[in-house]
């Protein structure tokens, strides 16, 4: 009896060795054959090798802090419904000692999102996988370095989940001719399996209006923690742009047990000049505020949050080198009661885009 | 084991999914419209710039030409990042390609 359950067990252990063999080669064996498919129409969509890199001098109460960072984004279009889209982040912090010698400090590297999208209709997508939280704008929009204007992260950035593992539905579609309708909603699965994955078991949603006519778009987002406190977070947004000027602004506000604050940033580009020199040049200003919530200034600081209440201001000055690279500068002051101090930035940010197939027929 | 067996069906059962997908029409696509004369194209492209203005201005500049096929690309990955409406992602492409 013994004997035949052994056999029984090696056989299966072949088996399943098998079907495992099966499973990686159909897999190598299909996909090219998507690839291809992809490349076989004159207009059909590329697998694409886009990203940011970026190098910066943070200077932080007179600590120079040097930042070099690489985010490489990857789409590969499957069919005409399928996306699969990844970031991933690669950055070093650099920082002499307080007791002075070389520069040195880690290099870290985090995935943003790694997720798979499928556009079920022209009013809803569904996403799977890793993705970035939709709660307000700057985590989503804004962050990378070649679309912001200013590189210093919003204080209350940290007050929602920036990735989430889980599962998504958004979309948008107009309710009438002066108004778009955006949405997301989304669960996510508590994940620490790896400190690049982690996420936390909440559920969420943002509901946005865009109206083209003003360009102004304002929305709403609710994140309900599903773990350890069972918090709520929710905040606003707003972005708008002139018709006639070639200003941008953006805000948000958000509140949290963590604590609560908002920011206010414009970006004010000199496009209307007939010097090109001179239609390079964007201004840029931010302000915010951050209020303490009910957790300590330890895990407040754990967090990324500011340990106390805080004030800051921040106006910058970026030159557009080329189309995707820009050089950057800013000076800010914040305020708080654990101390008033300078923030200085210098830096250059450079967008790349490659092909990863045949872009030209 | 039951788990490998699960991962692997599931993964056969994607790609079957994949295949189906690849067949079906094109209707929720960003493909690019069709034009039957200059002066509709003309319109076309004014009311694509304007689309692009509204929607993606928001966040950043136009970026520089690229061809149609990355276009067809990072247009979807920003329909999906920006949630772009269907008909505003289809006139945005035409007016970065055309």
């Amino acid at each position: 009896m013994k004997l035949s359950v052994t056999k029984l067990a090696r056989q299966w252990s072949r088996i399943s060795a098998s079907l495992r063999a099966a499973h990686v080669l159909l897999v190598f064996c299909l996909l090219p054959a998507f690839l291809v498919a992809q490349t076989s129409s004159s207009d059909s969509p590329i697998p694409v090798l886009s990203g940011s890199a970026g190098y910066f001098n943070f200077v932080t109460a007179g600590q120079n802090q040097l930042n070099a960072q690489i985010n490489p984004v990857l789409l590969l279009p499957l069919g005409d419904r399928w996306l699969v889209e990844s970031r991933a982040e690669f950055q070093g912090v650099f920082q002499r000692p307080p007791d002075g010698g070389p520069y040195g400090g880690p290099v870290s590297k985090n995935l943003d999102y790694a997720q798979v999208d499928y556009i079920a209709n022209p009013y809803l997508t569904v996403t799977v996988g890793r993705f970035l939280t939709p709660f307000g704008i700057f985590n989503e929009r804004l962050y990378p370095i070649w679309i912001r204007s200013l590189q210093q992260d919003p204080l209350i950035l940290p007050l929602s989940a920036e990735s989430s593992d889980g599962a998504m539905l958004r979309g948008g579609f107009p309710v009438n001719a002066k108004a778009n309708l955006t949405y997301a909603v989304y669960v996510s699965a508590i994940s620490t399996v790896h400190n690049n994955l982690q996420s936390e078991r909440n559920v969420g949603g943002r509901l946005g209006v865009y109206l083209p006519g003003s360009r102004l778009e304002v929305g709403v987002s609710w994140q309900k923690l599903l773990q350890d406190g069972r918090t709520n977070a929710f905040g606003f947004y707003s972005a708008w742009q002139p018709q006639r000027l070639p200003l941008n602004m953006h805000s948000e506000y958000a509140r949290s047990n963590q604590g609560s604050g908002y920011w206010v940033d414009g970006a004010y580009r000199l496009s209307q000049f007939r010097q090109k020199a001179v239609r390079r040049i964007e201004f840029a200003g931010r302000a915010e505020q951050f209020f303490s919530g009910q957790i300590g200034s330890d895990e407040a600081e754990a967090l990324g949050l500011p340990g106390a209440n805080t004030r800051e201001g921040e106006f910058g000055l970026n030159y557009y080198l080329h189309d995707g690279l820009k050089a950057v500068s800013s000076y800010g002051r914040q305020f708080s009661s654990n101390g008033n101090f300078n923030l200085w930035t210098f830096g250059i940010a450079y967008r790349f885009m490659v092909p990863l197939g045949r872009a030209e027929q | 084991m039951r788990l490998r067996i699960i991962v692997a069906s599931i993964s056969l059962a994607l790609i079957s999914v994949l295949c189906v997908a690849g067949d079906s029409p094109r209707s929720n696509s960003a493909t690019t419209p069709v034009v039957q004369n200059s002066a509709q194209a003309d319109a076309m492209r004014l009311e694509g710039e304007k689309r692009f203005h509204a929607n993606c201005g928001r966040c950043h500049a136009a970026p520089q030409k690229f061809p149609p096929r990355m276009m067809a690309t990072i247009v979807r990955h920003m329909r999906v990042r920006a949630t772009i409406t269907d008909e505003d992602m289809r006139l945005v492409l035409y007016y970065l390609t055309q």
